[in-house]
């Protein structure tokens, strides 16, 4: 029993750093370069056993990845593609590892047989959240969307593929949103460092360190949550269900919650649109809102066996 | 990363549960005084015959040389056991899981071998005289005073919120031996004998209606200086590794209950009739959601005391994130007992004491005592803020 990355993993998590660092800014679209350096380091296909075409690690890496996402706020089809990637389909998986096919997120919206769909791109590939079946879009109609740099679309689609596990989904949601809640735990821990009023930085006020010691709590609370969720996972045991839903709902709340006091912490900077702390409020929202929600997610907890 | 336990561990859970089912008192524990001290210290002596005493204690001091999580799985079995009553309230606690600790880490090779036994033996009772009228959350501007008389200290002064000081046999009792220097470098750490002449005590009737605690008064009473734990005024050092134990591992077990009395307090609102008259009271929207927040509360305690012992594995000793499992634990005890209230409805009028199964109301009033004893919730975010994050001080 260990609930510390091993050396392996920490390799893994540095070069997920550096690519990020390297070819991401925050509160910017994810650029070409990094869609492409992602599927070059094999980040679509990371938890994809060897032979069906993936790096060969498993949800637990996917996680940390999540993780790393979360914390830079990477906006674009990152998340749907990991998932899709696990599709039986071996011609789709291929060209979703290969990151050649984006996949989108997306939920039924209306009784129509309508979707809503997040950072969708024309004529590609969506992962249900809701029957968790993989569709081809067609027409897109965008939205104007709480998060600007995820892209919002009303559309349709057709089943092209079915059979992908919602808990990875949940978990890997999981991850991002407790990696939104870690770094802007960061965020302010750093601002409260180097902003000084009253001849002092603001980080030596109680009210704000106060703050700070919450949100520490709230994101190693929330990580350490997911990291047991994607072992039990891997691992299949018993109480994998229990464990991926309780990530789920303590992980939504922490980057909610730290989100929004990161605003408070920066006082009028962090009410701008330049400052990057309102990407992680929006991306939380979104993320804690998508596929029934927190809400569902406390349901389903409370349903499920331990 | 991993979730496996070796072949040991789960032969050591095996061997617990067995043991557990067929040594587990039943009869419930006395709230107080005599007969609750010869209760818990007679469980402690079920223990270590048995040989459950000190399991991560190292085995030259009588323990059983066992791991952290070991331990954990002790506490998971004990909890899962149905016990009638909690760990976390015996009079041995101050003992088992910071008195002994801090003598293994600081005390002298005589202090070991007088004290460590018969702590795990069932022999005597510890408490902690560290906070005074004047110094609580400030621990380090105590007053009471301890003079020099050739080979003994001579203590006079006063203690308070002292825990089981009626039933305790010695105390880890903090003084001013040096009043002229700075405020942390003239304290020390001593072995107390409670039956010492000059000794009064004042037990503090609690709003939980119990008497846990107590008043201690000094006069003149007379403590050799081989009692002196670490260093003449060194004691501010030995202090701060009986907090690293009390702030880190002691709550182990209340921790690993927690999990338990939410499963229980779900099962309440599943089974009781709620407000309406008709439908459970898990059917209230906003009481199922508190229920499912606790519910992912205590899983993640659970991680972050793994993540915590793997991290006390890898450095040697728990760091200052023990600090951060403190805080929330805290809290989230405190939550969950608010939430039972919540969920009883009118059994929220009818007292219960504080241990056993299916009680709520005790435990409820208890459990404000769990965001201010061991250093309140604002000490520990400060400690958070400036000792994890890297925040600054100011005086
Ligand atoms: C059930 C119980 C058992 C206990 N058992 C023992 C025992 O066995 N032995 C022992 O020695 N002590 C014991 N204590 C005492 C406990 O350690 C103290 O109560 C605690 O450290 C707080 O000190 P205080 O009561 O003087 O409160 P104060 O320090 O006066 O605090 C009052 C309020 O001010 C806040 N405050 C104080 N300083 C700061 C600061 N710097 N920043 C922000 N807020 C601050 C506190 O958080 C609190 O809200 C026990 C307490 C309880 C409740």
């Amino acid at each position: 029993m260990d609930l510390l990355p091993t050396p392996e993993q920490e390799e893994i998590i540095e070069s997920i750093r550096s690519v990020l660092a390297d070819h991401h800014t925050i509160g910017e679209p994810a650029s070409d370069t990094l869609w492409q350096a992602a599927a070059a380091q094999g980040w679509f296909g990371l938890g994809v056993p060897e032979a069906s075409g993936g790096v060969g690690y498993s949800v637990v890496e996917e996680a940390l990845l999540a993780i790393e996402l979360g914390r830079v706020a990477v906006p674009g089809p990152f998340l749907g593609t990991i998932l899709a990637a696990h599709t039986a389909d071996a011609t789709i998986r291929e060209s979703v590892i290969g990151g050649t096919s984006p996949v989108a997120l997306a939920e039924a919206e209306g009784d129509e047989g309508g979707l809503r769909v997040f950072d969708a791109t024309d004529g590609g590939l969506a992962l249900r959240l809701d029957d968790h079946s993989l569709v081809r879009l067609t027409g897109l109609s965008d939205e104007p969307s709480l998060d600007p740099l995820i892209r919002l679309s009303l559309s349709s689609g057709e089943a092209v593929a079915s059979g992908l596990d919602p808990r990875r989904t949940s978990v890997l949601i999981a991850g991002v949103l407790a990696g939104i809640a870690a770094a802007v735990a960061e965020q302010s821990v750093s601002y409260g460092k180097d902003r000084e009023q009253f001849g002092v930085p603001i980080g030596s006020f109680q009210a704000i360190k106060h703050r700070c010691a919450d949100m520490a709590v709230r994101a190693e609370a929330a990580t350490t949550q997911v990291h047991y969720a994607a072992l039990a996972l891997r691992d299949a045991t018993t109480d994998a269900d229990f464990h991926v839903e309780a990530a789920a709902v303590i992980a939504a709340r922490a980057a909610i919650d730290n989100a929004e006091i990161n605003i408070q912490n920066h006082g009028g900077i962090g009410f701008t649109l330049e400052h990057s702390a309102h990407r992680y409020v929006t991306r939380a929202r979104v993320l804690a809102a998508v596929a029934g929600g927190l809400r569902r997610h406390q349901v389903d907890l409370l349903a499920a066996n331990l | 990363m991993n979730l496996d336990f070796t072949p040991e561990e789960e032969a050591f859970r095996e061997r617990a549960r067995t043991w557990l089912a067929e040594n587990l008192p039943s009869e419930d524990r006395p709230a107080m005084g005599q007969p609750m001290r010869e209760f818990d210290l007679a469980w402690q002596r079920t223990l270590f015959e048995g040989g459950w005493a000190g399991i991560n204690w190292p085995v030259e001091f009588g323990g059983q040389g066992l791991s952290d999580i070991q331990q954990m799985i002790w506490y998971e079995e004990f909890a899962k056991a149905d016990p009638p009553f909690s760990l976390n309230n015996s009079c041995t606690f101050v003992g088992n899981n910071h008195g002994g600790p801090t003598l293994i880490a600081c005390g002298s090779d005589d202090q070991k071998a007088t004290h460590l036994p018969r702590i795990l033996r069932g022999e005597a009772v510890w408490c902690q005289g560290f906070s005074e009228p004047g110094a609580g959350s400030d621990l380090a501007s105590l007053s009471c005073r301890a003079e020099i008389d050739g080979d003994e200290l001579i203590v006079t002064g006063q203690k308070i919120w002292t825990s089981y000081a009626d039933v305790a046999d010695y105390q880890e009792l903090l003084v001013r031996t040096d009043p002229q220097a700075p405020k942390h470098k003239g304290i020390s750490w001593v072995i107390c004998d409670m039956r010492t002449p000059g000794i009064d005590i004042r037990p503090i009737e609690t709003m939980a209606h119990t008497t846990d605690f107590a008043e201690v008064f000094y006069d003149e009473v007379r403590i050799p200086l081989s009692n002196v734990v670490g260093q003449l005024n060194d004691g501010w050092r030995v202090a701060m590794s009986t907090l690293s134990f009390e702030r880190g591992t002691a709550f182990m077990a209340d921790q690993v209950e927690l999990a338990k009395v939410v499963e229980n307090l779900i099962h309440e609102a599943r089974t009781r009739t709620g407000a309406d008259g008709k439908r459970p009271v898990i059917a209230d929207d906003e009481l199922a959601r508190r229920l499912a927040n606790c519910r992912a509360e205590v899983a993640a305690l659970r991680a972050m005391t793994i993540a915590g012992i793997s991290r006390t594995r890898r450095s040697g000793i728990p760091g200052p994130e023990a600090s951060m499992i403190r805080l929330f634990h805290g809290e989230l005890h405190q939550r969950v007992y608010r939430l039972a209230l919540d969920v009883i409805g009118a059994d929220a009028f009818r007292l219960t004491g504080v241990d056993g199964d299916g009680v709520w109301t005790g435990p409820y009033l208890q459990s404000f005592a769990y965001t201010i004893g061991g250093g309140t919730t604002d000490i520990q975010r400060n400690i958070v803020a400036e000792r994890v994050l890297g925040l600054p001080r100011v005086k």
